[in-house]
């Protein structure tokens, strides 16, 4: 049961009928008695909450930052109609609007109510309840049930790399060959013969075949193809660490407004996780070698295996990642490269590209991938990308005051450590692209054409 | 295909969580039971108790530890008059019809001034406002402790009953005045005579309690201070606060000028205020928690960094720092390799920016900066040599 705000009304007001009345202790117990019988009554004839049921339609999966709209009917089997207040439970990042809804439904009938999550945090967000307060005829008490009407919306990582895919696809077809610009060279495969056009690089001519027929013929040129890649998500701690400025205000990042007690942060709103950014690059990486006809698998390790999407057809693999992305958080344990090693080898059986997507931590490097990274540079190409963070690049250069000229060296000798790391993977053989969380999409993307380019794959 | 692709959604029936009442009864009966049970035992402690009445210090009516029944009834076997008395008229009154004594032990809630104007002798016990009311003459030290005393005094009543439990507070009398029980820097018990009769202050009620009396020479000295022949007037605090003793203007209180009407207007708002508090307490369903992933920064370390240097005034790991990041990113600019030496890179950078090669050297190889200072000048000149390097 419930009481509304028209019962307190009444109880104030019986204070003023006390007051004046000729006799304040009948008074006192008139007014009791008068609210008390008011209560009951509504409390008898309030639509009954418990027979109420509940059906859900609507969106099930949501990129972050869009919206969705989830659908739930009430329907009311019962003979007296349910009027008032029904909250539909969510978690709070899944950003439920209205958090409570006006609910008027009649005997026998149903009634829709429309809620619209805007949820600020990848993975599913659940409803956990549907409560409902029936208000009774008077307006002064009111039941109240919980129902479970479960239903969860999954919320996928943005993808807002995708906006970089159309440049690199062009590219992509400039390498492939259907772009008016042929490219010649090392590390790609002989296609196919067709006559010579005007604009053909002469240097393509097969001689040979021209002179067999009567035409000049020359020979094309396309990409390698069928390749394998195999993405690798470090979930580990270092993937924690939140770098750049958020595109999509995520939750908690609020929490440094600071409040009555709480000291506001002066510092900016701390962006995205190392991971958020890594997902994005791995997304345009997987879209564009999808594209390019290479096989493209998902691995996200720290010390056990988080996700794993391995052999997906090409239509389905970028919603079979971002599904797999979506439930991802970054782990507070230091990652265990020795079993990521064990785990890549375990599923690539055959020589493949492999990228790690990782912090470029000296410490956490030392310590974890470099004793095992031979094994892997051993059978695959590696290539190991790190979102850097702007903040410290900004650190380095404020160089006004003593304060600053220390902060400055820290930031130096961490920027040194991520050199001396780089130059360390690249001596074994390891490309390595370290680049701010903006760029670090289409930076991955590049690296990838231009192993493509080169024929590395 | 995916291991993790789970569709979202998950339909299914509705069905409520609410408890039924048979439900609620089941899982709260044991809690309903025990509070039950603690509510009949308490009842029942009260019922068979001693009828709850509050102890009542020094009053010669209570029978308990702090009561002063056993005295009364003693000196009601030696033939001495004890009338208990709780309004300072009713005392006035009697004193009025003959000599007594007045024996006062809590002033709290009576008219000192007019207690004071009451002619006769008076024993003054344990009571700081009372004594300095009513013993005008006499200095107050409090904080003697109460302990069994010696009398070392001439005065008779004490010398007769020899040790007694006394303390409380150090009084010191007016010239003339004889001083028992020494205590701190007075006496635990005064007494002189002024023109009204004999006053006799007495630093701590104790020795006249039912616990204390037939310890030492308690009841010998009681009995020698309050049973000398007359009878006694035996002032204790009244019940409830007599209004009409209490100063004011008409002597009535501030609950009796207010209509009656505002004692039931309270109880009908402390209902509406219950009332409102349900309103607003009640939650519209429950509280959805939620596991929210940590928000820490990457560059905190960094910045942990910085701060451990600029704590420690650390100019030579910061100077290194900067150094170290500045050849860095030199040599390649210059087209050394990045294992060249000190001298390769200063003469190279020497010739490149047009600097003195000394100076070149110690910018880059010098002894660390002397102060703060000298940081942010070699911060600087790094940061010189950096720009005319790319600018080129």
């Amino acid at each position: 049961m419930a009481l509304t705000g028209r019962a307190g009304l009444v109880a104030a007001i019986g204070i003023v009928v006390v007051l004046v009345a000729p006799r304040p202790g009948a008074a006192l117990a008139g007014v009791c008695l008068l609210l008390a019988a008011g209560i009951v009554v509504d409390l008898v004839f309030a639509g009954p909450v418990r027979p109420l049921r509940f059906h859900r339609s609507g969106d099930t999966l949501v990129r972050l930052g869009q919206r969705a709209t989830v659908e739930l009917v009430v329907e009311n089997p019962s003979g007296r109609r349910v009027r008032g207040l029904l909250r539909d439970a969510w978690q709070p990042s899944a950003g439920a609007h209205p958090r409570v809804a006006e609910l008027n439904v009649p005997a026998g009938e149903r009634r829709r109510i429309t809620l619209t999550l805007t949820p600020t945090r990848r993975g599913d967000r659940t409803s956990t309840a549907v409560t409902v307060r029936s208000v009774g005829p008077l307006g002064l008490a009111a039941r109240q049930g919980n129902h479970r009407a479960p239903w969860t919306v999954r919320v996928l990582p943005p993808f807002l790399s995708r906006k970089h895919l159309p440049s690199r696809l062009a590219r992509l077809r400039e390498l492939d060959g259907r772009h008016p610009a042929l490219v010649r060279g090392q590390g790609t495969e002989f296609d196919s013969l067709r006559e010579y056009v005007v604009g053909d690089d002469v240097r393509s001519i097969d001689w040979r075949a021209t002179a067999r027929r009567n035409d000049v013929v020359v020979r094309t040129w396309r990409p390698e193809r069928d390749r394998r890649v195999l993405i690798v998500l470090d979930t580990g701690r270092t993937s924690a660490g939140r770098v750049g400025a958020a595109p999509i205000q995520l939750a908690g990042a609020e929490a440094n407004g600071g409040g009555l007690l709480v000291r506001p942060d002066p510092r900016p709103a701390p962006g995205w996780p190392r991971l958020d950014w890594s997902m994005d690059a791995a997304l345009l990486l997987a879209a564009l070698a999808a594209r390019a006809g290479d096989q493209v698998d998902f691995l996200a390790y720290d010390r056990a295996v988080r996700a794993w999407v391995g052999g997906a057809s090409r239509t389905e693999l970028l919603s079979s990642m971002v599904n797999a992305m979506a439930p991802i958080e970054a782990e507070l344990i230091e990652a265990d490269a020795q079993g990521m090693v064990a785990a890549v080898l375990s599923r690539a059986k055959r020589r493949c590209l492999v990228v790690l997507l990782t912090d470029l931590n000296p410490a956490a490097m030392d310590e974890g991938l470099m004793p095992v990274l031979p094994q892997l540079s051993a059978r695959h190409l590696v290539l190991v990308a790190g979102v850097s963070d702007p903040s410290v690049a900004a650190m380095a250069g404020r160089r006004a005051t003593a304060e600053e000229v220390y902060d400055a060296a820290a930031a130096e000798q961490a920027q040194l450590g991520r050199r001396r790391i780089t130059a360390r993977l690249r001596r074994h053989g390891v490309e390595v692209v370290d680049a701010p969380p903006e760029d670090i999409a289409p930076a991955l993307a590049d690296a990838y054409l231009a192993l493509k380019a080169a024929g590395r794959l | 295909m995916s291991v993790l692709a789970r569709p979202g959604g998950g339909a299914g029936e509705s069905f409520s969580t609410s408890p039924t009442a048979r439900s609620a009864w089941r899982s709260s009966r044991m809690i309903v039971l025990l509070g039950v049970i603690v509510v009949l035992i308490a009842v029942l402690g009260v019922l068979l108790g001693s009828g709850g009445k509050p102890a009542r210090a020094l009053d010669p009516a209570d029978t308990s530890l702090v009561g002063a029944r056993a005295l009364a009834e003693l000196l009601r076997d030696r033939g001495v008059t004890v009338e208990r008395v709780d309004s300072v008229q009713a005392a006035a009154a009697k004193s009025a019809a003959g000599d007594r004594l007045l024996l006062v032990t809590d002033t709290a809630y009576l008219d000192t001034d007019g207690l004071a104007a009451i002619p006769g002798d008076r024993l003054v016990v344990g009571d700081f406002f009372g004594i300095e009311a009513l013993a005008g003459e006499v200095d107050i030290e409090p904080g003697a402790r109460t302990r069994s005393r010696e009398p070392e005094c001439g005065l008779p009543a004490a010398r007769a009953a020899g040790s007694a439990y006394m303390g409380g507070l150090a009084l010191t009398g007016p010239p003339g005045a004889t001083g028992c029980y020494p205590a701190g820097d007075g006496h635990a018990l005064v007494t002189y005579r002024t023109e009204t009769g004999v006053v006799t202050a007495v630093g701590d009620g104790s020795f006249m309690t039912n616990q204390r009396l037939a310890e030492d020479g308690n009841a010998a000295l009681a009995l020698n201070l309050i049973g000398t022949g007359r009878p006694v007037t035996w002032l204790v605090r009244p019940q409830t606060p007599p209004a009409a003793d209490l100063p004011g203007e008409s002597g009535r209180s501030m609950y009796e000028l207010m209509p009656g009407s505002i004692r039931w207007a309270v109880y009908m708002a402390i209902v509406a205020l219950a009332v409102t508090a349900f309103w607003r307490g009640r939650r519209l369903g429950p509280v959805v928690a939620e596991r929210l992933p940590v928000i820490v920064r990457a560059s905190e370390t960094v910045e942990g960094r910085g701060r451990l240097y600029r704590a420690r005034r650390a100019r030579e790991r910061a100077a290194d720092a900067l150094r170290a990041g500045t050849i860095d990113r030199l040599t390649p600019r210059l087209g050394l390799g990045p294992g060249a030496g000190r001298h390769e890179v200063v003469a190279a950078l020497a010739a490149r920016t047009g600097q003195e090669s000394q100076s070149v050297d110690a910018a880059l190889y010098g002894p660390p900066p002397a102060d703060d200072g000298g940081l942010v000048a070699l911060a600087g000149h790094l940061d010189f040599m950096e720009r005319q390097i790319s600018e080129l």
